[in-house]
């Protein structure tokens, strides 16, 4: 499988600009207006896909019922969102169960990147474990301790 | 009013040299004030919003806060920076927290600091070092440690212009969330930026500076209603309007 390279707070940038757009963009346009190349954006539009904000249908990029209501709410809100979204996604699902499973809801990095090397095709697992960091921390999900070099799930309030 | 800033003029000695950087600035800031200075390269923006924060003095002329000349230690006036400016040993919680040691202790300072870290939509990032962070978060510890002071007065140099094309759009927007947000602070914004869509994008007021020496061209009210749409036409008058007094 691939994972989509894009932080929350790019996709969420994404979103807000189709929406100036009127809710619907083509992609390639999208990519001229910011002075970026298609690859550059792609990332955030695909990571926009996987958490069901938007619809791809022929290079057109469309925001879905939920982006909308993401869109329209405020910062504190739309953690809840992102967290039900983020929550939702199957390896982040899988990486949760492990941790509900594992001795103290933790588990080592370097376990975690041999966890994550097998499911994702890449030679640069590091930078896609800090993107699946980057979801998870907005989400309230799973957190990660650079000091004890641990990720572990995140108590909630 | 808020601020006076009067008869500003700056001018650096480099080998000898005398350069003229700002050239007689007079404009005042008043409450609901966001202002965008914008101007080419190297006219003074940066020197200016220095000044007007007390970080630098003027060669002449004066700042005036709510009637008295500024102090740099001003409590009512914060800074957000282009390059973050945080304490990398820091966790993203003890960088805010740092900014109210002198006048919040203990839980005091721990509940105002959870507070504006809620508020920018860092929670889950509490206990994260700056080098974990993306840009864009890196930026909302920015704004979360100056808004923690709550400032009467907010100045922000280029907040965004270290970001990426799309994280940027989100952090303005929500930024400008926060500043919609009668219960949050600042009374008033002033924001540098070279980035003209950026200033009709955010501000209510543009000052346009002139190339170095700065002077001011042009102070202009936009009348644009929010939320603000970059596609809409009238968006476009007022950026060509901008550009035009600019070059
Ligand atoms: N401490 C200093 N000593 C000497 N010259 C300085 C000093 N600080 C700034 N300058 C000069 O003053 C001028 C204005 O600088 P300033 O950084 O305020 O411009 P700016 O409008 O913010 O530029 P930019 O758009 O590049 O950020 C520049 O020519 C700069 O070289
Ligand atoms: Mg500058």
């Amino acid at each position: 499988m691939i994972f989509p390279k894009a932080t929350i707070s790019e996709i969420i940038g994404l979103l807000e600009v189709v929406n100036d757009s009127g809710g619907i963009e083509d992609a390639a346009r999208l990519a001229a207006d910011f002075d970026l190349e298609l690859d550059e954006i792609l990332p955030s539009i695909d990571g926009a896909e996987l958490l069901g904000f938007v619809k791809v249908t022929d290079g057109n990029i469309e925001l879905t019922a939920d982006a909308q209501k993401l869109l329209d709410t405020g910062i504190r809100e739309r953690k809840k969102i992102i967290r039900d979204k983020v929550g939702g996604v199957e390896i982040i699902k899988e990486l949760k169960n492990k941790l509900i499973e594992s001795s103290g809801h933790k588990m080592k990095k370097e376990d975690t990147l041999k966890y994550l090397q097998n499911r994702i095709a890449t030679t640069d697992i590091e930078s896609y474990f800090r993107i699946i960091i980057n979801w998870t921390r907005h989400a309230g999900l799973i957190g990660y301790n650079s000091d004890s070099e641990e990720i572990c799930l995140m108590s909630r309030e | 009013m808020l601020a006076e800033i009067k008869n500003v003029s700056k001018t650096y000695e480099s080998d000898g040299n005398k350069i003229s950087v700002l050239d007689n600035i007079n404009f005042t800031v008043e409450d609901n004030d966001f202002i965008c200075i914008v101007g080419p390269s190297g006219c003074g923006k940066s020197t200016l919003l220095r000044i007007i924060v007390g970080l630098e003095k003027p060669t002449s002329g004066e700042v005036l806060f709510k009637g008295e000349l500024i102090a740099p230690d001003n409590p009512k006036v914060a800074m957000v920076f282009q390059n973050f400016a945080l304490f990398p040993w820091l966790t993203v919680k003890e960088n805010i927290e740092l900014v109210l040691e002198s006048k919040k202790h203990g839980e005091e300072a721990e509940k105002v600091a959870c507070k504006y870290i809620k508020a920018v939509g860092l929670d889950g990032f509490e206990r994260v070092y700056p080098r974990e962070l993306s840009g864009g978060m890196k930026q909302r510890v920015g704004f979360a440690r100056a808004l923690a002071v709550e400032p009467v007065l907010l100045c922000m140099d280029e907040p965004f212009s270290s970001l990426d094309a799309l994280t940027s759009q989100n952090l303005k927007d929500e930024l400008l969330m926060l500043w919609a947000d009668a219960s949050m602070p600042p009374d008033a914004v002033i924001m540098v930026t070279h980035n003209v869509e950026e200033a009709v994008y955010m501000a209510n007021r543009i000052i346009i500076l002139s190339h170095r020496p700065g002077k001011i061209v042009a102070d202009l009210k936009i009348e644009l209603e929010r939320p603000r749409n970059r596609k809409d036409p009238e968006f476009y008058r007022w950026v060509d309007k901008v550009y035009s007094l600019i070059v």
